[in-house]
């Protein structure tokens, strides 16, 4: 009797244990075929060489715990810090070139729709290596469609909806946020300020959607895309804070030198309140898995009021 | 051009370096290695080697997937990639020496007759407008609508500055400079308004496009560009003899049987052409059309008959250079083409103005 | 026959030339001279073909020039400048052989070469045909010129009834007394040959030394025509230069006086004149 049951349980054990491996197997064997943003059907059967051309992409992938299978990314992939240091560095997503890119060696290629010259990418989508197309929107569902885009890819589904679930469990956190604020504040995106004029960021823009997000309201919202605007403009816009982004150098007094140097910006009441705050841009404006910690922590920089810790690790802290 | 007999002593004695026989041979062999460098060397390794493979399976028709790859870069980037880059070089080289030749200049810039500017101002606004108004043209022309916008925007540019210019019956040089460096202010400022409307995304691409490229090489461009080559072949050879009389002088051109307002207007017409197909598939590339002329001259003397198919020769290797630096230099990314060509061509320039060793006044 | 008939032109409100009648004659040697504004290069420029007259024709051989091709006028007339634009580097030898490239010529590298040489030996300017243009001086470079319209001319195949022509604007502006008389000797050589010459002179003397028919331009118009003993004369001279002019004086006193070597040079002057018939006039002005 017990000879048959511990039979029994070695036999169950095995069979589990080769049903797990059959399923790993299958699921790397196995072709995964997708519509990408493109309305192209791609059919990728070998993951294990994976070129991300979009820094929201390659977050994504480090997010999956699948950075090993990354043997290239592009230089605005600039999150985790390793990422540039460990992986080969296409260049510019919007200045590929074809032949560098295949030089990769990536068996399967995952793509802004963003990523440019146009013909580099119209050749790279006719080789033999699948070319995946990620979209790109600015929104909560937006984030979640390009976590499961790429996760689908690479054949890491259960750990995309695992990412899936914290984004949204982070924007649940930052509703809840949203909703304790009484009055939104009048909000200005200063991309960058130099001699004098300031390029601020208007309707559609990755800016606009996080001061949204972060329950501000955009001053510049008639502005559409990234504008220069001039030292009248910006005082009749009458932003309450005005949000700048860190230079690579990491000097947040200088940046904020810069602004007030401004006449217009010292007039409007955020500069006469110094109620001028800096973020590491990338953080705020990629769009990637971090992004509603992102949009939290700003709501917290526009808010003090409301209080709370900063959201998460990365290197976009504010004093 | 030359009697047999002073040749060799002419060379020397003239202050030449050498004889435009051997300055013509020279160029071509520099061409010819130039190009054996530019297809086989690339950031994926793969070198002539494959080529025997590469064809044995387009032969027999069965492909893996190495073969496949070799091919994709061997024949279908590397290749078109030689013959666009030894085009542009050549045509950028001969409309310097042919602009040259007509202002009397060693400085003049096909620039001046504002084909440059003229590319520039169509590129931004199928860049800028392509999403919106010009929306379903560039859709019908795809990824050419750029190159063709450029070209068609150069040679429109031109061809308006000659019939203004032209209308009195006289092509007077200096009021075609003039004219030329006022369109170039017109589109420029076309430029700077049309950019101010476009959003960062359009920015970011006409900057680039600006700093210039060859990444987009293709057979269909290669293709597209033939017409031009031909062209200017064909032209070159009957504008030696007006261009070398006009740098006497246009009154002693026409004394030596030039006529010479037609020579002038072919040789805008075909300087527009040969510029306008250039910056249409490589963006703005500078520099190749003063650096090159001026060392011909230097090496050969002034003669078109040695200036022309030497700059033309030496012109496509400076560029397929370039673009080998360009490619490799910080692979797997890649150096815009106008970028290295500003970096070696700018100190030569300086030289050039500082050194006026030109034969000017 | 290179003629002008009853030649205006007008440039804005400014009348340049006035009815000028002038006729350039195969085998004769005629110089335009006059004070400066006269108008003696806008007319160089009419009969060359460079200005189209506002009234009147240039004829050659009868043919308006409008209706030559600029390829088939050059094949019938050289034309040496006051000055010239060339900056690039050019040696001397390929400055001459531009004279060679007029469209028709069909001449083989080897005689293109050869007729330079020839050109720049008449003018003793051999040794320096490998010097670049941009090394030479002003008289040097003017010489260069002249040598590459004599290889222009000396070109086509010669078919009789077509008058061939050499025009000069200022030859001898920059030479030396010795090169002077080279030049002139040339001039002489080329009528000689049958040529037409025109010759727009500064130095009344070397007109009159070489001159088969003077033209004296004041004013816009033509004062006097005719042999050098017609047109050299006080009255027509001072009225002309605007200042007093005598003929065939020396100076009072033992001041020493220079004519140009030119003057007495007898294969500069026409073969047939001899000094006892009162050939050679030679002026002096205050």
């Amino acid at each position: 009797m017990r000879i048959e049951r511990l039979f029994r349980g070695v036999a169950a054990a095995f069979l589990c244990l080769l049903a797990a491996a059959s399923q790993i197997i299958i699921s790397a064997a196995a072709d995964v075929t997708l519509t990408d943003a493109g309305g192209r059907t791609v059919q990728i059967s070998d993951a294990s060489r994976i070129l991300s051309v979009g820094g929201d992409i390659t977050e994504i992938i480090y997010a999956l715990g699948a950075d090993a299978r990354l043997v290239g990314v592009d230089s605005t992939s600039q999150f985790p810090a390793k990422a540039l240091k460990d992986k080969a560095n296409v260049g510019y997503m919007r200045a590929l070139s074809i032949e560098g890119v295949i030089s990769v060696g990536a068996t399967l290629i995952l793509a802004s729709e963003r990523a440019g010259p146009p013909e580099v990418v119209k050749t790279l989508k006719t080789t033999s290596v699948p070319y995946v197309e990620i979209p790109d929107q600015y929104s909560p569902q937006g984030i979640a469609a390009k976590v499961r885009l790429v996760a689908r890819a690479i054949g890491a589904e259960a750990e995309g909806e695992q990412v899936v679930r914290q984004v949204e469990a982070d924007f649940k956190a930052l509703a809840d946020g949203v909703k304790r604020i009484k009055q939104p504040a009048k909000v200005l995106f200063v991309l960058a300020a130099q001699n004098g004029r300031a390029t601020v960021g208007g309707q559609g823009t990755s800016a606009h959607a996080i001061l949204e997000l972060a329950g501000a309201t955009n001053t510049a919202a008639a502005v559409a895309g990234f504008k220069p605007l001039t030292d009248e403009a910006i005082i009749e816009l009458a932003p309450e804070v005005i949000i700048t982004m860190r230079r690579s150098s990491g000097n947040d007094g200088h940046d904020t030198n810069q602004l007030l140097t401004m006449k217009g910006v010292q007039s409007t009441p955020a500069g006469a309140a110094n109620r001028l705050v800096v973020m590491d841009g990338l953080y705020l404006l990629s769009f990637g898995p971090r992004a509603p910690r992102a949009a939290l922590d700003l709501m917290r920089q526009i808010y003090p009021e409301l209080g709370g810790e900063p959201a998460g690790s990365h290197t976009g802290a504010t004093k | 051009m030359t009697a047999a007999v002073p040749i060799a002593a002419r060379a020397r004695e003239g202050g030449r370096l050498a004889s435009p026989h051997a300055l013509v041979a020279v160029s071509a062999l520099a061409l010819l290695v130039a190009a054996f460098l530019s297809v086989s060397i690339g950031p994926t390794g793969i070198t002539l080697a494959s080529l025997p493979r590469v064809l044995a399976a387009i032969a027999s028709g069965q492909h893996d997937a190495a073969t496949a790859r070799e091919q994709l870069v061997l024949l279908d980037i590397r290749l078109p990639r030689l013959l666009l880059g030894a085009f542009v070089g050549a045509a950028l080289a001969v409309s310097g020496a042919m602009m040259q030749g007509m202002f009397r200049n060693p400085l003049a810039d096909p620039a001046l007759i504002g084909v440059s500017s003229g590319a520039a101002l169509a590129a931004i606004a199928t860049i800028a407008l392509g999403n919106g108004l010009a929306g379903p043209v560039t859709k019908a022309f795809g990824v050419y609508a750029l190159p063709f916008a450029a070209f068609l925007g150069g040679v429109s540019t031109t061809l308006v500055l000659v019939l203004m210019v032209g209308r009195s019956g006289q092509l007077s040089v200096s009021t075609l400079l003039l004219a030329g460096i006022a369109v170039g202010a017109l589109s420029g400022a076309l430029t700077g308004l049309i950019s101010y409307a476009s959003d960062d995304r359009e920015l970011r691409d006409l900057t680039l496009w600006m700093l210039g490229s060859l990444s987009g090489a293709s057979w269909p461009k290669v293709l597209a560009v033939l017409p031009f080559a031909l062209l200017i072949a064909l032209a070159l050879p009957g504008l030696v003899r007006a261009l070398n009389g006009l740098l006497l002088g246009e009154a002693e051109a026409f004394h030596l049987g030039i006529d010479v307002d037609r020579a002038k207007r072919i040789i805008v017409l075909v300087t527009a052409a040969a510029v306008g197909a250039a910056v249409a598939v490589a963006g703005v590339v500078g520099f190749v059309g003063i650096v090159i002329p001026h060392l011909i001259r230097l090496v050969a003397g002034p003669d078109h008959r040695v200036v022309l198919p030497g700059s033309a020769l030496l012109g496509a290797t400076l560029v397929l250079l370039a673009d080998l630096l360009a490619r490799m230099l910080l692979r797997p990314a890649e150096l815009p083409l106008g970028v290295v060509m500003a970096l070696i061509g700018a100190p030569v320039f300086l030289h050039m103005v500082v050194k006026r060793g030109v034969g000017g006044g | 026959m290179l003629e002008a008939r009853h030649l205006t032109y007008t440039t804005g409100s400014s009348t340049l030339l006035r009815a000028v009648d002038v006729g350039v004659r195969p085998g004769r040697i005629l110089v335009l001279i006059g004070p400066n504004g006269a108008g003696k290069s806008t007319l160089l420029r009419l009969l060359s073909g460079d200005l189209k007259p506002t009234q009147g024709q240039v004829l050659l051989d009868g043919r308006p020039l409008g209706a030559f091709a600029p390829s088939e006028l050059a094949r019938r007339r050289a034309v040496v400048p006051q000055a010239s634009a060339l900056s690039f580097p050019f040696t001397v030898l390929e400055v001459t052989m531009l004279g060679v490239t007029v469209p028709g010529f069909g001449l083989s590298d080897a005689e293109a070469g050869k007729a330079a040489l020839d050109a720049l030996a008449s003018l003793d300017m051999t040794d320096l045909k490998d010097r670049s243009y941009l090394h030479l001086s002003g008289g040097e470079r003017q010489r260069v010129h002249i040598a590459r319209a004599l290889c222009q001319l000396a070109m086509p195949a010669w078919r009789s009834g077509q008058t061939r022509c050499f025009l000069l604007d200022e030859p001898t502006a920059s030479l030396d007394l010795a090169h002077q008389t080279q030049v002139l000797a040339a001039l002489r050589r080329q009528a000689d040959a049958g040529h037409a010459v025109l010759a727009v002179l500064h130095d009344l003397n070397l007109a009159a030394a070489l001159a088969d028919d003077i033209v004296l331009l004041a004013r816009s118009e033509v004062v006097a025509a005719g042999s050098a003993q017609e047109v050299l004369r006080d009255d027509l001279l001072s009225s002309a230069y605007g200042c007093p002019v005598r003929t065939n004086q020396t100076p009072q006193g033992d001041r020493p006086f220079v004519l140009p070597p030119a003057v007495f040079a007898t294969h500069v002057a026409r073969p047939a004149r001899s000094l006892a018939n009162g050939g050679g006039a030679h002026v002096l002005a205050n």
